[in-house]
């Protein structure tokens, strides 16, 4: 099956090349083991894959195939065992302590699947937070954060702490905050795994739109495939490989077919 | 095609948003502050109180105030590092929250230490004011007027310096340890930490 796998990826690799597209995040072999006493659990055992500038990826595989160790290796927030991961052709492996949290802050917005927003501060305060860090002046940083949570349906509440709102509320505040620096890289964990499906779909349509109106790459991986009509591609993770990367026009039938094949 | 490669920058320290960060989480935190506040306070009153106290002359008498000394010393100080313990570990979740955002390990270091500096100094005074009124209450029970003559005050001073530094010091090497342990956490391993 690996071997499947690698030439699965190889293929697409070659299809990407030919149309030479400006890649804003490339993995390269991304293995990483869990070492849980003396007990190795392989949570990534190699995995390739280009992402392009401007498209929104939906990740799909079922519950411990990988997605999140993935997320969390390709946004700089855990060090893969192997493998390297490049954003826009750098290294991220390479940067210190200050250009990582440089790279946090500014060019990727990260929306998890729990909304962590910080319990003790407003909605407000929370989308501040990543424009005072990127240096933007305390009253810019209010004007725009009061923007975007308009923007995301908030206007009325932005003094709100998460107490005061229900989680489709808080996962918008998530989203804010995601967008408050202009990131070029949107990086989705589960976003919808804790809401109901209409404002899990809401969540998402909106990540759409931001995809849609400021070019931001949105990497998203999710477990309901309604999802999969407004991305740009697919990919399928398994057992900690990726085992399909396609784009959405070419997989109709694949859907049913990895279906077919993936039935407990 | 357009190959806009970034340029990588590097996020600097803010002094400034340490400062509103501590004050605003000391704000927002009200409950957890006063708690430490007592703690801290309790903590510096017993000591200036003891270090102020009258000692008797008998060798037996003091010994037993020796132990006695010790044993709630170290309860109080295993209090006060305690106290200081959860407030951080409580919000290891937060830390990584923060880092995911661009908080670098030496902000979320500082403000936390000075949060705790904050609270450990403001715990000294308000503990010393205390030890104060005790210790005078119980000169007042054991000396009556003799409460009153500068001999028995001597080298108050230092004792207050003393308690005042045993309390500072604890409470923000006691944030101290354990931030700089959170600060320096993977930011996925640090919103691991706790719920
Ligand atoms: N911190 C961890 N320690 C040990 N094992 C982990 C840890 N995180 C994830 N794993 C394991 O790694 C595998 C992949 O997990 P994960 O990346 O969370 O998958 P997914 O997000 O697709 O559910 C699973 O087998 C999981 O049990
Ligand atoms: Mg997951």
């Amino acid at each position: 099956m690996p071997e499947a796998t690698a030439k699965t990826n190889a293929d697409y690799w070659m299809a990407d090349l030919s149309q030479a597209v400006d890649c804003t995040v490339m993995a390269r072999g991304v293995e990483v083991v869990y070492e849980m006493g003396s007990e190795k659990i392989h949570a990534l055992r190699g995995v390739d894959a280009q992402i392009f500038t401007g498209e929104y990826i939906s990740i799909m595989g079922p519950s411990g195939s990988g997605k999140t160790t993935f997320f969390n290796v390709v946004g700089g927030l855990m060090k893969p065992t192997a493998g390297s991961v490049y954003i826009d052709e750098i290294d991220i492996a390479q940067l210190d302590a200050g250009e990582l949290a440089w790279l946090r802050c500014r060019k990727i917005g990260y929306i998890f699947q729990s909304y962590n927003i910080v319990k003790v501060m407003t909605a407000l305060e929370n989308v501040m937070l990543p424009m005072l860090f990127a240096g933007v002046p305390q009253d810019e940083a209010q004007y725009r954060a009061v923007e975007i949570l308009t923007r995301v349906g908030l206007g009325e509440r932005v003094l709100h702490t998460p107490k005061e709102l229900s989680g489709g509320q808080q996962q918008r505040v998530a989203i804010a905050r995601a967008f408050a620096n202009r990131p070029a890289i949107i990086l989705a964990d589960e976003p919808t795994a804790n809401l109901d499906m209409r404002t899990g779909e809401e969540i998402i349509a909106l990540m759409k739109e931001m995809n849609r109106e400021q070019g931001v790459t949105v990497i998203c991986s999710t477990h309901d495939h309604k999802m999969l009509d407004i991305s740009d591609r697919i990919m399928w993770m398994e057992d900690g490989l990726v085992k399909k990367l396609a784009r959405r026009d070419e997989v109709d039938i694949q859907i049913d077919e990895f279906e077919e094949e993936h039935r407990e | 095609m357009s190959r806009n490669l970034w340029e990588i920058k590097r996020l600097r320290l803010k002094p400034e948003l340490i400062w509103s960060m501590a004050l605003s989480s000391l704000r927002l935190r009200m409950g957890r502050t006063l708690l430490t506040l007592l703690t801290v306070s309790a903590c510096c009153a017993f000591l200036l109180f003891l270090l102020t106290a009258p000692i008797s002359d008998d060798p037996a008498d003091r010994q037993m105030w020796g132990l006695m000394i010790t044993l709630s010393l170290l309860v109080s100080v295993a209090g006060v590092l305690n106290t200081m313990l959860m407030s951080v570990t409580q919000r290891y979740r937060e830390i990584g929250t923060i880092k995911c955002l661009g908080a670098l390990d030496s902000f979320v270091l500082l403000s936390v230490m000075l949060e705790s500096a904050l609270l450990g100094l403001t715990g000294a005074l308000l503990g010393i004011v205390g030890g104060l009124i005790l210790s005078f209450g119980m000169g007042l029970l054991d000396a009556g007027a003799g409460v009153f003559a500068a001999a028995y005050w001597s080298g108050l001073g230092w004792k207050i310096l003393v308690s005042a530094f045993v309390g500072l010091a604890l409470t923000t090497l006691g944030a101290a340890f354990p931030a700089a342990v959170a600060a320096r956490m993977p930011p996925v391993e640090a919103m691991r930490g706790e719920k």
